[in-house]
């Protein structure tokens, strides 16, 4: 003790029993700050998060979801995530998934990335994963931040995009090896006219055998310099740059082009009986013929696929209901109920490996969507399968 | 005039109050308590009583009962690591002064931290303190409605005056029932201390009407009572001086003591005696010291404890310091300072210290160490 008490010191007017009140208010003020500085802090971190287009889980060990943000919500409406496993949302499987990053990223301690393909809802969807291990003293168990970035459409325009290069390149050979087939042809064509013309001056003097032969050789010269010369001018038409208008499209004449395309095919494989039966006469509808003839190609090549080296494969064409149909039969293998609904999914293919890539039926797809048509398959396992497109009469 | 202030807590008076402790201590936020007691009390069976009204609450508990008769310094830092290490929250103070001046100590160290010797004088605790409840058990020390603590300073021999009016507690429940299983000898001891504070506080510079009318009440009860009490344990008796002691420590409490109680302060700190033992010795030598810087009080005293007990005391006009040295002697108390301190070598040191003393400071004649060493000479 210092200072010596006085007498006001022991009245002490200006002393009171100090109350918790006081010290409660200051408290209070003291947390409302706080808890304001933190609800802006929360509401920044939303802000973010909210930001980000990627679905984002916070994942327990044992893959159990703890926290995930808004565009998982998007992804599987109406589910509550917390405490169930990832694959069995992701996956519907008790297992966890093979190529899941996580794992790798808990054991190395480092971001990890891996790609794969999910069915959800109705739809396959391809997805970029991030797996980040978040690792901290304080909580009892590791966690894993994974980050799913929906890749479907770039994959799909980037096959796309090697298709139509592909095309193109093959557009520009075609282009090329016509314009040169052409000019031998015309030769060879002039020269059997030339042969003909003769022929007539020397009728008389050689046997008559000998120049109905002469006549016969130099028809089948001209008539096959007169297929190459159709062979050619219809490659040229394939590869011509894509016209984005759209302009009056003969069916028919689709058909018969395609079909002449693969010609060769046909001829590979002659037990395959191809039957044609086209409508006459047909509605124009309109369309890019290029793109058009691209869904028939298709549809022959997976029809030549399906039966193999016997069986039949029919093309017709129709009128329905203010539509124009073209149908592709075929007496192959079929197709599984079960892989019916991905048929047109980009990348979802039967085929064997270096036979396709899963992107033909997904491009007529798209293609019949763009010409406001519709794409309707019928297929019975061992029986066959029909592929009917149906467009528009405008 | 000069300007008063009269502070109390909540009194809660009457035989059987004691069941409303669980209640009280909810409403003030309790659920687990620190009860402050001592040996004697748990003896008698009333710290058993407590934690049993506690319990039936379902309020938790912690006791501490590491105390002497004058409460320590290191005993108050114990108190307070249980209450921290226990997260104890509302303070329960059964006893006499002793258990109630440790439970202020601890409450001043739990909130305030440090040491206690750095809150010795008045007003130096700066926050609020846990809720506080006590519940006398002896009609004397007043410290159940009083800002004071007296604690005993071990390294210096003295008593430290802690004032401050956040030791006034939240709730005093005083319960006469309590008083029952006192000795005569802590009755008497008790009453003259309760007389003390009426007496000193009555003449004190700073004595308001409020507290006077209070400190008369005092008087004139503890004289019609004091002797009943000690000699038959009277009910209505020790009812009354409950209600004395209450009054005399709202009295002292708001208007200070004297210089006896800080020569007793310094005797006790010396020699570890009880100011209850100390205090009838030293009142007669005090009263006379002071009687000529106010007559007219001591007259009034005088007359209230004529009025209270007219018949051994019929011999009018004597001065107050023989009326209460009569008094004193009847109830066969010791009334020389050598029948209870071993030795007179330190009463200067003693009466130095004493005139530093916080108490001194509203004695109605300023006194210098050596009027109070003559008054101890007188006590002698």
């Amino acid at each position: 003790m210092t200072d010596e008490t006085k007498l006001h010191d022991l009245i002490g007017i200006e002393h009171h029993k100090l109350n918790f009140f006081q010290e409660l208010q200051q408290n209070i003020k003291e947390l409302k700050e706080i808890n304001r500085e933190s609800e802006d802090q929360r509401y920044e971190i939303t802000a973010i998060l909210d930001g980000i287009t990627d679905v984002m889980m916070v994942l327990s060990e044992n893959m159990e979801i703890i926290s995930v943000n808004r565009v998982f919500e998007q992804l599987f409406p109406g589910v509550n995530p917390i405490g169930k496993k990832c694959y069995s949302l992701f996956r519907d499987t008790g297992e966890p998934c093979q190529e899941c990053p996580a794992f790798k990223s808990l054991s190395t301690n480092s971001v990890c990335r891996n790609t794969a393909i999910f069915r959800i809802g109705e739809k396959n969807m391809q997805f970029d994963m991030v797996a980040s291990p978040l690792k901290n003293h304080e909580m009892p168990g590791n966690q894993i931040l994974i980050f799913k970035r929906d890749v479907t459409m770039e994959k799909e325009y980037q096959a796309k995009f090697y298709q139509a290069e592909k095309m193109a390149t093959i557009g520009v050979l075609a282009a090329g090896v016509a314009h040169e087939i052409n000019n031998p042809m015309a030769a060879v064509a002039g020269f059997a006219e030339g042969i003909q013309r003769r022929l007539t001056r020397l009728e008389q003097s050689i046997p008559e055998d000998l120049a109905e032969d002469l006549y016969d050789y130099t028809n089948t010269i001209l008539k096959e310099c007169l297929r190459c010369q159709d062979i050619v001018k219809t490659l040229l038409s394939f590869s011509r740059p894509v016209a984005s208008e759209f302009i009056p499209v003969n069916m028919n004449q689709v058909a018969e082009d395609t079909i002449r395309l693969l010609d060769h095919q046909f001829r590979r494989y002659q037990s395959v009986k191809l039957s044609m039966n086209l409508a006459s006469p047909i509605e124009h509808i309109y369309g890019n013929e290029a793109q058009l003839k691209q869904v028939i190609l298709n549809l022959l090549t997976n029809a030549i696929d399906a039966v193999e080296e016997n069986g039949e494969i029919t093309v017709e064409t129709f009128i329905e209901n203010n539509h124009v149909g073209l149908r592709v039969c075929d007496t192959g293998c079929g197709i599984d109920p079960q892989n019916k609904d991905m048929l047109f999914e980009p990348f979802y293919t039967t085929k064997q490996v270096g036979k396709g890539i899963g992107i033909g039926l997904s491009t007529c797809f798209n293609i019949v969507r763009e010409h406001n048509g519709e794409i309707v398959v019928e297929s019975e396992v061992g029986i066959g399968s029909c592929f009917t497109v149906l467009f528009p009469i405008q | 005039m000069q300007i008063t202030k009269f502070a109390i807590p909540e009194v809660i008076f009457g035989n059987g109050s004691i069941k409303f402790l669980a209640s009280c201590a909810r409403r003030l936020g309790a659920k687990r308590v620190l009860l402050v007691s001592d040996k004697g009390l748990e003896e008698s069976g009333w710290v058993k009583k407590i934690q049993d009204i506690l319990k039936n609450d379902n309020l938790e508990c912690i006791y501490f009962n590491e105390l002497t008769a004058n409460p320590r310094d290191c005993q108050i830092q114990q108190g307070a690591k249980l209450y921290r290490e226990n997260k104890a929250d509302v303070i329960i103070g059964l006893g006499g002064g002793s258990p109630i001046d440790a439970s202020k100590g601890i409450a001043t160290i739990v909130s305030n931290g440090g040491n206690i010797h750095d809150y010795e004088g008045a007003n130096r605790i700066s926050h609020p303190l846990p809720p506080m409840i006590f519940i006398p058990t002896t009609a004397g020390s007043g410290s159940d409605v009083s800002q004071y603590a007296i604690i005993t300073d071990n390294e210096r021999h003295v008593k430290m005056s802690i004032i401050s009016r956040s030791l006034v507690p939240n709730i005093s429940i005083i319960d006469p029932d309590l008083l029952v299983t006192k000795s005569r000898g802590l009755i008497l001891a008790s009453a003259v201390d309760a007389l003390a504070h009426a007496i000193e506080s009555y003449v004190s510079r700073l004595a308001s009407p409020f507290t006077e009318s209070q400190a008369l009440t005092a008087i004139g009860l503890i004289a019609g009572n004091i002797k009943p009490a000690a000699n038959s344990k009277d009910r209505e008796a020790l009812k009354n001086l409950a209600i004395a002691s209450t009054a005399a420590g709202m009295s002292f409490s708001n208007a200070g003591l004297g210089v006896g109680h800080a020569l007793a302060h310094s005797l006790g700190g010396r020699y570890d005696v009880t100011h209850g033992l100390t205090l009838p010795i030293l009142l007669p030598s005090v009263v006379r010291f002071n009687q000529r810087s106010c007559e007219r009080k001591m007259a009034i005293i005088a007359n209230t404890i004529n009025d209270s007990c007219p018949a051994p005391l019929s011999a009018k006009k004597k001065p107050l310091s023989v009326t209460l040295y009569n008094m004193f002697e009847e109830l066969e108390i010791p009334m020389k300072l050598r029948e209870i301190v071993p030795d007179n070598k330190h009463m200067e040191e003693i009466c130095r210290i004493a005139v530093k003393d916080a108490c001194s400071v509203p004695n109605p004649k300023e006194a210098t160490w050596q009027d109070l060493l003559e008054i101890c000479n007188e006590a002698w």
